[in-house]
């Protein structure tokens, strides 16, 4: 048995509200605003109350997919990795590295958005990357 | 932000323009309200009646597109009046002549005219923000999604430098960002000519540094920004997209242009926590995991780093976008091995001088506030103080240009898009909440209702709206929140893309579209009959 | 911290009278519920002071009514001030949690903060430390009541005019159990407006503490608007104790005039 609360930050707009995920037994079952965060001082808006609930939603996606044909089928990430790899590669050979783009993430980490400017610069070799920041 | 959230609640004026804050930063409106509490005025400029307004000493309703000129005429009434700041201005500014050869020509009536604010109400505007001995400014995509967006950034700026309004506790220009991690996507160099913190991609000992830390040559040249990437598809320069957590086939103006150039692409990778209509077009779709189930930190719109911890573990095989991506890299053949998270806030803070003192350790408590440059420094509450990052302030002589897409006979309306209070962006996440989903479940289209009147239309009828570049259907909702002649949409919903409509003229130096501004015209449907829609958007 | 507590409860974990207690854990400055399994994790245990006397308090019996919907036969030791506790003695009455099952471990509230509470009864029976404080009055309610009945009226819509509807103090009371909830009667309080149908959204909410709210004030820490709801629900106590003789949470056997579940 296990019951904890586990502070975070919000996923939604860029106050970063402090959050309580409350846990039960490895499940996320309820959210709490956190009192001792210097933004919200335990309040939180609509959304962010219900943060649980897109976390744990049934259509969450759990399988890499590639396309085959007209739709796209399960795959395993080895597959799904390589046919990636694989295609970015021979683009980057045929077209030259400008010939690809990447759209990072403001819903994603600092770290992960770190990585992935990486990847574009260092491995694909283009300054070609943005993010929603403009919508 | 110039300043910090807390701070908020110690302005004597807070003008909010272009910003629904209660609805889309409502814990910052609870800032705002405390202010009022202490009887500081409330000035809200923006062209609805949004539901803060309930607690304003003033509402301008600036007809759309027209904040240069209001901001503009504020700054004439307040040179003529003599409320600058001259101290401020003689020792931190510089080009005030120009600024004042350009605003002299904003007088009251003119100003009025254009923004159909009345004179009394920009008099007292005026007063109110020069006279307020802290006076700060709160703003978000009502200012910057315009052509003119960069322009209305310098003319907030001018307005705080000529009354002294920067640099100090409870002032500054505060923009509000609108997603959990725009700021920290900016900071970490998701952007086509910086690198973290800012670093010109272009300055050669920058370049250097970064190549000697990546161990790789990179690219010398600035590189296309998401506004120019869906065109380069079209064109067939572009043949490849990766595209992490995001779905600009709802979100992006003029979205039909995009489904058409994400059809049109070579190869196109997506990776997300949920199916979308961008993933839908993907060749290989890649699940990521979602902020409870990963480590990292995101930082938020007042430049505070703070930590995400894990709380349950990712669902199925999904997870974490950052081991995602250094496996992708090492099979493409730039090798990636980080053990975790904070291994990669190692490199970030040792490569980025404005992340310099930022390590997980110290991140514990309340997170820390960027600049933060070594690991003594308790990071930075405001900007600006005592000199601003150029040296002295610059003013800007700005003149008011109109919006790209002005209505005219063909297409009578003019729109603008928002956000509604449970929904957030293409609603990935808050259309898979049940209880956000309850509360609003459809598109609506806010009309005045002497417009309906002239349609024929009545609260909940169907219409159809379609501007040069699409057209959508969506239910009506009579309210007299904006003039008439302009009607306001959110833009949530995949059923009713308001984002089909918008114009993708973007402003020429951010390159953001002006999502606030496009004409479209009004047609009566009826919803079984869905031909109509073809046809208004065929053009 | 109290060493009284921390003992209690460690021996109650040791005795094996108890399977976890519930109570609040500190971590690097930050304060956050927690059921404590393990009697070495107690060196964590906070009491929610953080800067001041309960500035840091949490829904424990919500969270609680959870825990035993999982683990029904478990008995659980729950950290309770006397708003808690008369929380508990209502929920027992109300069949949400067994009084079989739950040890309350009590603290008393500094008079301080029992002031600031306006606090009926700053302490619990089950008070293991802190001081046994007396009864505030309510000069809130009070200062309330000195208006006319327009100016009263204006006042709370003013109020209300600030609401986001963000749910959270129905979200967050320990008192609000019900599976289906009148806030989202789509009837009583139309959907998609912020703010809500003023007032009947509050007033809605506010009748329906009658009999429940144990003044514990949690719902008016977490508007995000700042609306003294506290205040509110007061005076609807208030009635309540003149015109049915009921002060909710303060028996263990007299039922609410609103309840209409039998009590043994």
């Amino acid at each position: 048995m296990e019951f904890k609360t586990v502070l975070t930050s919000c996923p939604y707009c860029g106050c970063g509200c402090g959050l309580l995920l409350e846990v039960l037994d490895g499940k996320l079952v309820g959210t709490l605003p956190s009192k001792t965060s210097p933004v919200n001082h335990g309040k939180l808006c609509v959304k962010g109350w219900t943060v649980h609930e897109f976390v744990t939603s049934p259509n969450r996606l759990t399988k890499p997919m590639v396309r085959k044909g007209d739709t796209l089928q399960e795959s395993s990430w080895d597959d799904a990795l390589n046919l990636a790899a694989t295609r970015l590669k021979e683009i980057k050979e045929k077209y030259g590295s400008d010939s690809i783009g990447v759209l990072t993430s403001a819903k994603c980490t600092n770290e992960e958005n770190y990585v992935l400017q990486k990847f574009a610069r260092a491995a694909i070799g283009t300054n070609n990357i943005d993010h929603c920041a403009r919508l | 932000m110039t300043n910090s959230i807390e701070e908020i609640e110690g302005a004597d004026c807070i003008l909010i323009i272009g910003s629904n804050t209660s609805i889309a930063h409502p814990l910052i409106a609870t800032r705002v309200s405390r202010a009022k509490a202490r009887g500081a005025k409330l000035i809200v400029a923006d062209p609805r009646k949004i539901p803060i307004i309930l607690q304003s000493d003033l509402h301008l309703q600036q007809n759309l597109g027209t904040d240069v000129a209001l901001i503009n005429g504020l700054m004439h009434i307040i040179l003529k009046k003599g409320w600058q700041d001259q101290v401020f201005i003689d020792e931190r500014t510089e080009n005030i002549e120009a600024l004042k050869k350009v605003v002299e020509n904003y007088p009251p009536e003119k100003v009025s005219e254009i923004t159909g604010i009345p004179v009394a109400d920009l008099e007292k505007a005026a007063e109110y923000y020069a006279k307020a001995e802290r006076a700060s400014i709160l703003y978000t995509m009502g200012i910057t999604q315009h052509t003119t967006g960069v322009d209305n950034v310098k003319s907030l700026a001018n307005l705080a430098m000529l009354t002294g309004n920067l640099g100090k506790e409870s002032t500054g220009i505060n923009p509000l960002r609108g997603q959990n991690n725009v700021q920290g996507a900016c900071d970490m160099g998701g952007l086509p000519n910086v690198y973290t913190g800012y670093q010109a991609v272009i300055d050669q000992a920058v370049r250097q540094k970064f190549e000697e830390a990546w161990g790789a040559r990179l690219p010398d040249k600035i590189g296309l920004t998401a506004t120019e990437m869906f065109p380069a598809v079209l064109d067939g320069k572009m043949k490849a997209l990766i595209i992490l957590g995001e779905n600009p086939v709802v979100s992006d103006a003029d979205c039909l242009h995009v489904e058409k150039a994400l059809k049109a692409i070579d190869f196109l990778l997506v990776i997300d926590i949920f199916k979308t209509p961008t993933s839908d077009l993907a060749h290989v779709v890649l699940p990521g995991a979602a902020f409870a189930e990963k480590e990292g930190t995101f930082s938020n719109t007042e430049r505070r780093v703070q930590l995400l911890r894990k709380a349950v573990e990712p669902p199925g095989e999904s997870k974490p976008d950052w081991q995602i991506i250094q496996e992708l890299s090492s099979r493409f053949g730039y090798p990636m091995d980080y053990a975790s998270p904070r291994a990669i806030m190692e490199e970030i803070a040792k490569l980025t001088p404005s992340y310099g003192g930022i390590t997980y350790d110290r991140l514990q408590g309340d997170g820390l506030q960027w600049p933060c440059p070594n690991t003594e420094h308790p990071g930075t509450k405001f900007l600006h103080q005592g000199r601003f990052t150029r040296g002295k302030g610059l003013f800007s002589a700005i003149e008011y240009k109109p919006a790209a897409e002005i209505a005219d006979e063909e297409y009578p309306f003019q729109l603008t898009t928002g956000r509604v209070h449970v929904h957030y962006h293409t609603g990935t996440m808050t259309r898979n909440s049940p209880s956000l989903e309850r509360e609003i479940s459809e598109c609506f289209l806010e009309m005045h209702p002497e417009d309906a009147v002239e349609l024929k239309v009545a609260d909940g009828d169907w219409v159809v709206i379609a501007s040069r570049r699409g057209a959508v259907s969506s239910r009506v909702k009579l309210t007299d929140a904006a003039g008439r002649k302009t009607v306001f949409m959110p833009f949530h919903f995949l059923e009713s893309r308001a984002n089909i409509l918008t114009n993708p003229a973007f402003d020429p130096i951010a390159k953001i579209p002006e999502y606030k501004v496009c004409a479209v015209k009004i047609q009566k449907m009826d919803p079984s009959d869905k031909s109509i829609l073809s046809s208004a958007s065929a053009h | 911290m109290s060493s009284k507590i921390k003992e209690t409860v460690q021996k109650l974990l040791a005795e094996n009278k108890i399977k976890g207690f519930l109570g609040l854990r500190e971590e690097n400055g930050h304060i956050m519920p927690h059921l404590f399994c393990d009697p070495k994790e107690l060196d964590a245990l906070s009491l929610g002071d953080w800067k001041k006397a309960g500035d840091t308090r949490y829904p424990l019996n919500q969270l609680m009514i959870r825990l035993t919907m999982e683990y029904p036969e478990e008995t659980f030791a729950v950290l309770v001030r006397g708003c808690d506790e008369r929380g508990l003695k209502e929920l027992f009455k109300w069949k949400q949690l067994n009084e079989e099952k739950i040890v309350p471990i009590g603290m008393g509230c500094p008079d301080e903060l029992a002031k600031a509470c306006e606090c009926e009864k700053p302490f619990p029976d089950s008070l293991i430390d802190g001081p046994k404080g007396g009864k505030a009055d309510s000069q809130k309610v009070t200062r309330i009541e000195a208006m006319d009945l327009d100016a009263r009226l204006q006042f709370w819509k003013a109020e209300f005019d600030r609401c986001i509807k963000c749910f959270g103090c129905r979200n967050i009371c320990p008192m609000c159990f019900c599976n289906e909830c009148s806030l989202e009667e789509d009837q009583l309080v139309g959907t998609g407006e912020i703010p809500p149908a003023n007032p009947t959204f509050h007033l809605a909410r506010a009748i329906h503490m009658v009999g429940r709210c144990i003044d514990c004030g949690l719902c008016e820490e977490a508007c995000p608007a700042d609306i003294p709801l506290r205040t509110l629900y007061k005076k609807v106590a208030e009635i309540i104790s003149k015109e049915f003789g009921y002060k909710t949470g303060f028996s263990v056997d007299e039922k609410s005039p609103f309840n209409i579940i039998e009590v043994k």
